[in-house]
């Protein structure tokens, strides 16, 4: 959707979010709020075990990208990040546009002073410390809501603040492997479970993250109330479980994976098949008789359809080893876009299993539709970052947010946070600078 | 604790009409459970989710779909053939006390419909008109024909999941597609945003709009650092067995406890962990030179030759308890491990049922309760979302609806 100008058009206008998390959940719930318009400040400190993290792992721009420049710069030599600058990683850019980015030392009790003074402006303050952290500085729940009753109080854990293992520490893979999606994705037994190839848990809670604090931002402007959300990443993790426990406690059987295929509808074949070039492969879900019938006759009518085992779907889903083998012998040999494109042209359910260059370079439907949104920053220049799903008519999603920028530098926007939001002289900044608060 | 706190019933007063297939389900059922009312308006035969199984029965009964059951929570349900010449007036009628439409399923039959919806959306100018399809409303590709598996193949999720190549770097096996609907999960979630935000919208305008979610963007969002790895570095991430896709394959192995349940146990590059993994050592009782002078010596000299021997210190470990004290044990040293659980492991799991995660709904006809994982989020006293009742039989409540629509 662009950075366009939202023409004030935002539906989180006027709402302010603190934004004390880090990684990834968190982040991400607060990446959609500063889409719909919230002013969203990240707060940090710079500290090295306080920097998030994300800012120190790869990919980092280029080593010769600045500010003027950015990606139209080239990619090469291949960018290390610089020992002890933090504002060149691309997967924390990615993260974090729209907001502003502040420094502040809660170890310190100006620096809690500050805050707290900053929640009483404040709609929403997000937080995924270990669980009692806050509690101890004197920054939680029960304390803030004494300063401003109206506000929204967020809590991300991997088994949420609350319950018996409240005290366990979990990253998403831990809360996908506890949850039971890690079990679910893969080939059946023996083999292990493929799992996911990154923290699917990181992601999702953030989703529902946004959705929570919009429902409770809503209710706040029409009634006033605030309210405290103790959200966990497990639970998100049983709540994409789909059907699995409703199967179990129905028929007492244990679960089991079935990779690419599709045991809840008589649809096959199904799953994914080799075409020509390296590790290049196309997902085949054939849905009804018709498209199975036009499926043989785009590999030419072989032989071995004639089978009685590959008669009906049901015959064919009681051999579906066979009819994959047979099936991949004619895909092995075709480019997968143009085979794609063929049975597309048919009728059939048929999609390139895509890597990042595909989607990236190459994908002309989220081309069309401008999915990918080059934002600036301030030190590494303009970069792509993955936009908004939807589009909406009357108060579109703008990934840079107010800032219109892509993510904040280690406290970019101490002065105009500090000074112009909340109030400070350029003296009290540069002493709350030199005694180590900002 | 003042009940207005309760999050779950903030959406209370908005009605959603929901209209379509299986790509809708999940989007209104997350904003009922926040205590809006969702009237799904079904043809005579069922929505087409009512054909997924597993089923409750032997037989494909369109009342016995356990996918329906699980994603029609809270809802109500009206027949209405919605393309039936004789129901723009009916239409027209639920329209001008609803607050929101969902219009989803494949591109043809949703732009179809739309077209009534922009009428109708003239005379409601408060209404949200949302649609969930495949690839969005335009571009070149709106209408390919799709699948979750096809959606998770050209969204980019399958190519970072999977197993690991074979020693000479080739992949033997085929990317994998996690189960369990995740790109209508996504495609769900997003439009949820989505409609949150437009209700948040029209707080302040006064003014409804237009919402149009592609599946196909949803799921690509969601691919982590894959996209940032090629934009940034030109490399491409590569999938791996249980572990993040990276542009190299990396050393971690999946490995048993004593009593065969599959681990996740890693490392994080953190001081804390690297002691913790010593102290749990120490207390299970398995020599090993972490802390040590020589151990540091190594970690300088050759850090790939130490991150391998914390690996193998972590395999034996793994190896030398039963899942279940091994996860505990672990845990209570700050170690981020876990059993690879099977979804199910959880339902009679203390934890889960001291936060209430899971809804007890009451299924009259098979004379039990079912539990349902019901929500993400508690505080202390009610969850955050919150599911009460079964998914509704077709057409069970036809007579209500349309009653209340054509009364004033």
């Amino acid at each position: 959707m662009g950075d366009g100008n939202s023409n004030g058009r935002r539906a989180l206008e006027g709402v302010r979010v603190l934004d004390l998390t880090w990684l990834q959940v968190g982040p991400q719930a607060t990446r959609l709020l500063a889409t719909f318009g919230a002013q969203v400040i990240r707060i940090e400190w710079r500290e090295h075990k306080a920097v998030d993290f994300i800012r120190y792992v790869p990919p980092f721009a280029p080593d010769h990208a600045n500010k003027d420049g950015g990606r139209s710069q080239g990619l090469t030599p291949r960018g290390r990040g610089i020992k002890g600058n933090y504002d060149r990683a691309g997967y924390f850019n990615n993260t974090n546009p729209g907001k502003y980015g502040v420094t502040l030392n809660l170890n310190h009790p100006k620096g809690r002073d500050l805050l707290r003074r900053m929640v009483r402006d404040a709609n929403v303050i997000c937080e995924n410390f270990s669980p009692g952290q806050m509690d101890k500085w004197g920054l939680g729940y029960a304390d803030l809501r004494k300063l401003n009753p109206r506000i929204i109080y967020i809590q991300t854990t991997g088994v949420g603040k609350a319950g018996t293992y409240k005290d366990y520490v979990s990253y998403g893979p831990t809360a996908q492997a506890f949850s039971g999606l890690t079990f679910l994705s893969g080939l059946p037994e023996p083999r292990p479970p493929a799992g996911w190839g990154y923290s699917y848990l990181d992601h999702s809670p953030g989703y529902f993250g946004a959705i929570m604090l919009m429902a409770a931002i809503r209710r706040q402007r029409l009634s006033g109330v605030g309210c405290y959300i103790d959200m966990s990443q497990s639970e998100t993790g049983l709540m994409l479980s789909g059907t699995s426990m409703l199967e179990h406690q129905l028929t007492g059987k244990p679960t089991e994976r079935y990779g690419n295929r599709m045991p809840y509808l008589d649809w096959s074949p199904h799953g994914a098949y080799r075409c020509a070039g390296d590790d290049n492969w196309i997902a085949l879900s054939i849905q009804s008789e018709p498209q199975w019938r036009a499926l043989v006759e785009e590999m030419g009518s072989p032989a071995w359809v004639r089978d009685a085992r590959f008669a009906t779907s049901a015959s064919r889903k009681q051999h579906e080893d066979e009819l994959d083998a047979n099936i991949t012998e004619y895909t092995r040999g075709c480019e997968r876009y143009e085979l794609m494109n063929r049975l597309q042209a048919r009728g059939i359910p048929a999609g390139v299993v895509q890597k990042a260059p595909d989607r990236f370079d190459n994908d002309p439907q989220l081309k069309a539709r401008g999915y990918y949104v080059d934002l600036p920053h301030s030190d590494i220049g303009t970069w792509p970052i993955e936009g908004f799903p939807a589009k909406l008519s009357g108060s579109p999603a703008n990934i840079g947010g107010q800032t219109h920028r892509a993510s904040p530098k280690l406290g970019e926007d101490n002065e105009f946070v500090y000074g112009k939001l909340v109030g400070l002289s350029d003296e009290e900044i540069a002493s709350l600078r030199e005694e180590q608060v900002i | 604790m003042n009940p207005e706190l309760n999050l779950s019933r903030s959406l209370n007063g908005v009605t959603i009409l929901e209209i379509g297939d299986q790509m809708g389900d999940y989007a209104s059922m997350l904003l009922a459970g926040l205590g809006a009312e969702v009237i799904k308006l079904e043809p005579r035969e069922g929505s087409p989710s009512r054909g997924i199984g597993p089923f409750a029965s032997d037989t494909r009964d369109r009342e016995q779909s356990l996918y329906f059951w699980r994603y029609n929570l809270n809802k109500k349900s009206a027949v209405l053939d919605v393309d039936a010449p004789e129901s723009p007036p009916k239409l027209a009628a639920l329209a001008s006390k609803a607050d929101i439409v969902l219009l989803a399923g494949e591109y043809e039959i949703v732009a179809r419909r739309l077209e009534l919806w922009r009428k109708l959306a003239e005379e409601n100018p408060r209404l949200i008109v949302c649609t969930i399809t495949p690839f969005g409303l335009d571009g070149p590709q709106r209408a390919l024909k799709t699948s979750d598996l096809v959606q998770m193949a050209l969204g980019g999720i399958m190519a970072v999941c999977g197993y690991d190549p074979n020693k000479d770097g080739v992949y033997d096996t085929p990317p994998i597609a996690p189960a369990m609907w995740h790109s209508y999960h996504l495609g769900g979630e997003y439009a949820a945003v989505a409609m949150m935000a437009a209700l948040n919208f029209r707080e302040l305008s006064g003014e409804g709009q237009f919402i149009d979610v592609s599946v196909h963007e949803a799921v690509n969002t969601c691919t982590e650092v894959a996209i940032p790895t090629w934009v940034y570095s030109g490399l491409v991430v590569k999938r791996q067995t249980a572990r993040h896709a990276a542009p190299n394959i990396t050393h971690a192995r999946l490995s048993r406890s004593s009593d065969g349940i599959f681990m996740l146990a890693s490392l994080s590059p953190f001081e804390r962990e690297m002691r913790a993994l010593g102290q749990l050592a120490d207390e299970v009782g398995i020599a090993h030179v972490l802390g040590t002078p020589e151990f540091a010596q190594l970690e300088k000299e050759d850090h790939v030759a130490a991150a391998i021997y914390r690996q193998d210190l972590l395999e034996q470990l793994v190896e030398s308890l039963p899942a279940d004290e091994l996860f505990h044990r672990a845990q209570k040293v700050g170690l981020a491990w876990s059993p690879i659980r099977r979804p199910e492991q959880n339902l009679d799991d203390p934890h889960f049922a001291a936060r209430g995660s899971f809804a007890t709904i009451h299924h009259e006809d098979l004379g039990r309760d079912l539990k349902y994982p019901g929500t993400v989020a508690s505080d202390g006293s009610a969850p955050h979302f919150s599911y009460t009742r079964r998914a509704p039989r077709l057409g069970e409540h036809t007579d209500e609806v349309m009653e209340r629509a054509f009364t004033r």
